[in-house]
Formats: structure tokens, sequence, C-alpha cells
């Protein structure tokens, strides 16, 4: 086998692939190689830790057909180095040549007898969502932060894609709160299938700036996403997500907008003074002063009130955990945030002033 | 006899390395052996196809050598338990969808509709749950499933809103579907009457209206209290009307309150309506609510508390959409945090947003109430007077106590204070047996209801 390739992009492509590779907990040693395969022109470099598997096609000037397994950290941080140039990769047997000038170096490759096939996706039967890559990236990042580490309840570690009233949603909730996206619209296909955060956290962070487009297969067994050159497979959680919708209140006693940088900013300060108290902080809201107070409990380091103007006619008050609002308040997009409460210890809603397509909902806390 | 995967297991082990053998045959198990065709159970797709890959060979060999006869084997994604996962994910592509299969909805609140009926196969008598407060609708509702367009023609039922009448109706008409296949059946709200109607008018083709009621055998109308203020569709819905009852066709009606409450209807029509009969759905008691959500946790195949019931019988006074509203709320709750519905309540969390408890109805209020009610003072209702009207509504307060608060009969006597419990017991008994004949007094309780727990 024989590549020639342009350093950086074998440099990108080998720094997407080789984060599966490396981050694999199990002990088979085949899986912190990449495999890298030529065949008719086409390079695809390829890892996987048994739960999910990336693909890069390469783009190459020129290659001549093999097969080879190598270990993706060294052969990565190897490329990464290396000038700006061409490079060639040249395999005799288990042994792989890297050079570039007058840089090579040689390694210790595996036959690629031992390396796990990846499973056939059937993309007939598939059902296949595309959508621009900023939707994605912004629903996906805005739904995860829901997600839960939770291994004793796997089904809640994942993201829920379903299909409801011919849209696309996508859902992530750890039990106090819950986040839903609407991802497309006029959908005919019907879905509904976990896929593992740490699967979109992979597929986030393997996005590169030129790619437009995502792809999503959804076949029976395994979701894919393509995106560019990079296509990342992965297995579903097995389980069902919990009937989400009903706990999403359809109406909220108060409501009230609010510019989301002073709102952020407050809690961050009311934050400072609530970590003796896991980060618990009171939001109030006040018919007479027309005002929002956002508040720590006091304690040894003192305490802290904000008041934030806003337009309400009712009075409630709830106890919220700061780094909840903290995160939700990160992903917003608009300027503007929604807020709704019905009651004290019921569901806090949370969503973007100018559309609903998201929303975000946070059981508080006792006072 | 399952055994005989562990020595498949201890075989392989031999042959192969640790860090292979963990990886993937670890988490494998063998579902069955019949007639040699053998089927292995792994975790997920990725197992699927590398323990085929690598190990197929083996395992056979393995089997073999522990005496069971191998003509195939499958390898099938399952839990640890052997049990074959119940699919984790529904994926229907619209390439799968034939043109004459209908598609089967994945998510199951999601109701089968019949389109050219109208009716929604969901509801049904066997899941529509029997109670005081609608034991003679259905009762009737049956009758008239025996013999349609028969002595219980028309069919008027009427409640508030969200008490069940378009499920009732709607099995109704599902079950005289079953039982006949051959009647033609239509469920419509009127509104939809209404512009099929306009529509006819508009498009200058009445014939499409005409071919869609004209041979109907049994007609649906729901909500029929909408057609307020739509003149030309009553006299239409009359014409309609007449023509079916003369030939013996059914007719059902649904409305939230009695015909002659409908303003500007007509009068020969409200009287029509109404000739075999006007059966209502009241609010339902705190038995039946309890009733029906034992019901539908059986039927969901829930676990939930005796308490965690009664919790939500007790604090959803409104009416069964609100009260399977907050009973799948609850339900959802629970299944997210992971802790049974009664920890949820006990939490705190999910107390039914549409409620005042009904522990702030005291007895002084539903005796004010009921006075005020009947236009009359306090005092006056519990004064000794045999005037009917005063009567009545000391007796109506008397089942109040009994019925809202579950006070006993002597308690009750000390509230209004009289001395004999018997006549506590004459006076409930008098209302309830009234009840059932008297339309007006149910209404009027049930309006008494509403403002006791304003």
């Amino acid at each position: 086998m024989e590549i020639n390739v342009d350093q950086n992009k074998l440099t990108k492509a080998l720094s997407v692939v080789s984060k599966v590779a490396t981050s694999s907990k199990t002990t088979l040693p085949i899986l912190s190689n990449v495999l890298i395969k030529a065949k008719k022109n086409k390079v695809t470099l390829t890892t996987t830790n048994l739960d999910m598997a990336v693909v890069d096609f390469l783009p190459t000037s020129s290659s001549k057909d093999g097969e080879i397994t190598v270990p993706a950290r060294l052969l990565a941080d190897f490329v990464a180095n290396l000038p700006k140039g061409e490079v060639k990769i040249s395999v005799n047997g288990t042994k792989i040549t890297v050079s570039s000038g007058k840089y090579k170096s040689m390694m210790n490759g595996a036959s690629t007898e031992d390396f796990p096939e990846l499973p056939e996706l059937n993309e007939k039967k598939a059902v296949i969502f595309k959508m621009p890559v900023e939707d994605f990236k912004n629903g996906m990042s805005a739904v995860k932060i829901a997600a839960s580490n939770d291994t004793t309840r796997p089904e809640l570690t994942g993201v829920f894609f379903n299909t409801n009233e011919e849209a696309l949603y996508a859902a992530a909730s750890d039990g106090y709160r819950l986040a839903e996206k609407k991802l497309i619209s006029n959908v005919k296909s019907e879905v509904k299938a976990i896929v593992p955060a740490s699967t979109i956290a992979e597929v986030l962070s393997s996005i590169s700036e030129d790619v437009e487009e995502v792809e999503i297969l959804f076949d029976e067994s395994q979701v894919c996403f393509r995106m560019g050159e990079i296509e990342i497979t992965s297995n579903y959680i097995d389980g069902s997500f919990p009937p989400y919708r009903r706990m999403i209140p359809e109406n909220n006693e108060i409501e009230f907008t609010l510019d989301k940088n002073e709102i952020l900013r407050v809690t961050k300060l009311a934050a400072l003074f609530a970590k003796e108290v896991g980060g618990s902080i009171i939001l109030e809201t006040s018919a007479e002063k027309g005002a929002l107070l956002v508040s720590s409990v006091a304690n040894e380091f003192g305490e802290n009130v904000s008041e934030i103007e806003v337009e309400v006619d009712k009075n409630a008050k709830v106890v919220i955990n700061s780094r909840y609002l903290l995160d939700v308040l990160n992903v917003l997009e608009s300027d503007e945030v929604k807020f709704g409460f019905s009651g004290s210890l019921q569901p806090i809603k949370i969503e973007n002033a100018d559309n609903q397509d998201y929303t975000h909902i946070v059981m508080p806390l006792k006072g | 006899m399952f055994d005989v995967w562990k020595n498949v297991l201890e075989e392989i082990k031999k042959e192969t390395s640790r860090e292979k053998f963990t990886t993937f045959l670890q988490k494998t198990n063998l579902i069955s052996t019949d007639d040699g065709e053998i089927k292995i159970g792994v975790p997920n797709v990725f197992m699927q196809t590398n323990v085929r890959k690598n190990f197929d060979k083996n395992i056979r060999e393995a089997l073999k050598h522990n005496g069971i006869t191998v003509y195939s084997t499958e390898y099938i994604i399952s839990d640890t338990n052997n049990n074959i996962r119940k699919r984790a994910r529904e994926v229907v592509s619209i390439n799968d969808i034939k043109p004459n299969k209908p598609k089967k909805p994945l998510i199951s609140n999601t109701p089968t509709k019949k389109p050219e009926t109208g009716l929604v196969t969901d509801y049904t008598f066997d899941n529509f749950v029997i109670g005081t407060n609608n034991d003679l609708a259905v009762y009737t509702a049956k009758a008239v499933v025996d013999d349609p367009g028969g002595k219980r023609n028309p069919f008027f039922l009427y409640g508030k809103s969200g008490v069940g009448k378009t499920h009732l109706v709607q099995a109704i008409g599902n079950a005289i579907a079953k039982k006949n296949p051959n009647l033609k059946i239509l469920y419509v709200p009127i509104n939809r009457f209404y512009a099929d109607y306009i529509d006819g008018i508009k498009t200058k083709h009445p014939e499409n209206f005409d071919k869609k009621y004209g041979s109907l055998d049994v007609l649906i109308v729901d909500d029929f209290q909408m057609i307020i203020g739509k003149e030309k569709s009553q006299e239409e819905f009359f014409k309609l009307f007449n023509e079916m009852y003369l030939s013996k066709r059914q007719v059902i009606v649904t409305s939230d309150r009695l015909p002659d409450e409908i303003q500007d209807l007509d009068v020969r029509l409200s009287s029509r309506l109404t000739q075999a009969g006007a059966y209502d759905i009241q609010l339902p008691t705190f038995e039946d609510k309890c009733a029906i959500l034992q019901a539908k946790a059986e039927y969901d195949g829930v676990e939930i508390e005796r308490e965690a019931i009664e919790y939500i019988a007790d604090n959803v006074k409104t009416n069964v959409r609100d009260l399977n509203a907050e009973y799948e709320k609850l339900v959802a709750f629970s299944e997210l945090r992971g802790v049974t519905p009664l920890e949820i309540i006990n939490s705190g969390y999910a107390r039914p947003a549409t409620s005042s408890s009904r522990n702030s109805t005291t007895p002084k209020k539903i005796l004010d109430k009921t006075a005020k009610f009947y236009e009359m003072d306090t005092k006056t209702m519990l004064s000794r007077s045999r005037v009917a009207n005063i009567c009545m509504a000391r007796q109506v307060a008397m089942y109040l106590l009994q019925n809202e608060l579950g006070l006993s009969t002597t308690k009750i006597a000390r509230e209004i204070g009289m001395k004999d419990h018997t006549t506590v017991m004459n006076g409930t008994k008098k209302i309830e047996k009234e009840m059932r004949m008297n339309f007006k007094l149910r209404e009027d309780i049930n309006l008494l209801r509403e403002e006791i727990y304003e």
C-alpha cells in the first residue's frame, strides 16, 4: 500500500479519528489502532471503540491498494509535527513507513484481520434526515446539556430522537431537567431512538468548518452521522425514553421575559454565594416592584440580592440550582429569554423569547 | 440446560486471547438450540457482526463437543437475561410504507382513525370505566348498540366538557361497526357538519353534502351546542334528523347542555332530540375517579400505589380529561426520576396545578353556598321549615356534606343542628333517588359542587 497525502489534511483526519481510538476503555489492544485502507484511489481511516466508529474519507493525491492498522495516537502526533507538504505512507508487511522530505519514521503496525468489522448500515431501510450544520450544532449543544451521567439509568444518558406530529425532535433529561429541540418540520418518516450523548459530543467535535450539511441515518440497529468526509456510526442505547412531553407545562401561571445577559450576570453573582448550599439560588417575582429578585441563601460567606426589572403581575418564588440555570442560559440563542413559573414546586420553563423550537424545563429545589 | 454455554465459553477461552474473549464473548448467552437452530444473544449490532466474524467457527465446534447438533447459528441482539430486547428504537422509513397497507403509528397515543367513519378505534366500551356518574348512560348506550334505530333513537347524551361523552359515543359507533360491518356510520363534530354544508353551497356541489350524509345508517354528532347561531345548518340538521328518524336510522347527539338550554334552538328540534330521553354523564365522584385511574394503570401496565391514585382523585376536581392528564404527568415524572409515583407526590412535585385541595372545603362553606344557591340565608335553610324549597335545599346540603366531605350521618346531623341522624339518612337517600330522575337537580348539584370548590 502507498498513499500520498497533504500533511494538513492528514493531520486533521487523524485528530478526529484518534480521539475514539485512544478513548477506548476495553482491553483489546487493536482498538487503539487506526485502520488505514486504500482501495481504488479511495483512502479511509477508521477507528472504533465498539460502541462507536469513526470513518474519515481522506482526499489523497495518489494511492495504491492495501490496508494496515497502526497505533492511532502515535501516528497522529507524528504527522502533526511534520512540516507542511506532502506525506508519503508506505507499507511493508506489518510495518509502516511515514516520510516527508527529510523526515522519516517506521512504525510497527498490526494486520487488519483482528480489527473489528463494522456492521453494515442498511441504507435502503434507513430513515434519513438532512439538516444545515448550524441548526444541528445549535440544537444538539442545547439538548445534550440535560443528559444524565448516571449509568444506572442508561436510557437517560442519551439524546432521544423522536418524531411527533410530523416533526423531528431531540430531547434529553437527567430527571431534574429536560431539554427538547424541534430539529426538522414536515417529516414523513417516523423514528424513536436513543443515541448516546457521548456519540453526540464526538459528532459535534468532529464537524469541520467547511461542512454545510449533516445527514443522519437511522437504521434498525445503529445510527450514522455523515458530515463531509467524516462518518460516525454508533450503537443505540437500549431502553425506552420516558414519555417526557407530558411534563412540559402548557400554561404557566406567571410568564415574563428578560435580557439574557442580565439574568446570566446576576445568576453568576448569586452562585458565588451559593457554593455552600449546592448552588441553590432563589428567584422571586414581585408584582409591586415589577422585578425579578435573584438571591442566594444567606450563609457564612454572606449573601447577595440582585434585581432585574420585568413585567409581572403575580408574586412567585422558586429555588433553583444555579448550575442548571447557567447551563441553559449559555445555550439559549436569543438575547431575550422567557421564563414560566407555575408554583414553587412546579417545573420552571425557560425558552428563547422569539421562538418556541427549544424548550428547557428545570425542576425547582425545595426551599 | 444453558450450563452448556459456560462450557462452550470455557473452551473458546483457552483458544483465544483474554482481551479478545472479554471484549466479545463475556456478554453473550445462549437463547435456544431447538432443532439444531442455534440462537445466540449478543448485546448490540457491533458485537453481532464481530462475534460472528471471529468466533462462529469456534462456537459451532464447542457446541458440538457438548453434544449439541448445529445446523445453523443466528446471532440475536438481546439482553443478558435471554430476553430478546424490546426494540429500543423504532424506525419506519417512507420507503417501507406500501400504498395499500396503512402505516401503523409507532407513538402509542396516536389513535388509529378510520377516516371514512370518523371513528377512532381506541375508544371502546372495554376501556370506558363505568361508575355511578355514568352507569345509566352506558347502559343505554349498549342498548343502542343492540338495536340501532330502535327504542333509543335518538340517543341524546350530555355532560360537562371532558367527562367522556366523545369516548362513549365513539364506543357506540365502534361497537355497531363491529357487529354490523355493513352499516354506514359517521361521526362528526357539529362544526364539521356545518363546514360540509357551507362547502356544498360554496362549491356549488351540494350533492357532495348529500352523498356524505344522505345514506347513513348511524349518525353521531358531537358538540351539538356549537350549533348556536347557525340557523341554516340547524335547518339542514333538522331535515336530516327527521329523515333518519322516520326511516328508523340511529341518530346520536352529544352536547354540554340540554337542548332547551341551547340558545335559539328550534323548539321542535329541541323536543325531538330528547324524545327518547336525555342521558347525562356527571362529574365522577371520588370513588369513580379512583376506579378510572386504577383501570388506566392496569391498562397501561403501570404500577401505582393506592395512595397515589387517591391523591390524584382527591385533587382533580374538574373532569376526566384533567384527571388523565394529571395521572399521565405523574407517571411520566415517576419514570423519569426512577422512583414510584407516591414518592414523586411526597417530594411535592407534580402537584396538580388545576386544583384546590379537597380539605379546603368546610361544612360551613357547603352550607353557606347551598343556601345562597337556593336564594335563602343559611339560618332559614337550617330551620325546621317544611316549605318545599327550604326542605329541598337542606337535603341537598346533607347530600353534599356526605359526598364531598365524607361526613357520617351523625356528624351531619350535628352540623345542621338536628338530633336525629335518621332524618339525614332519609334526606340524602331522597336526593340520590331524585337525582336519577331529575336532570335539573343533577345539574344544580354539579353547579353547586363547582361553587364549593371555587
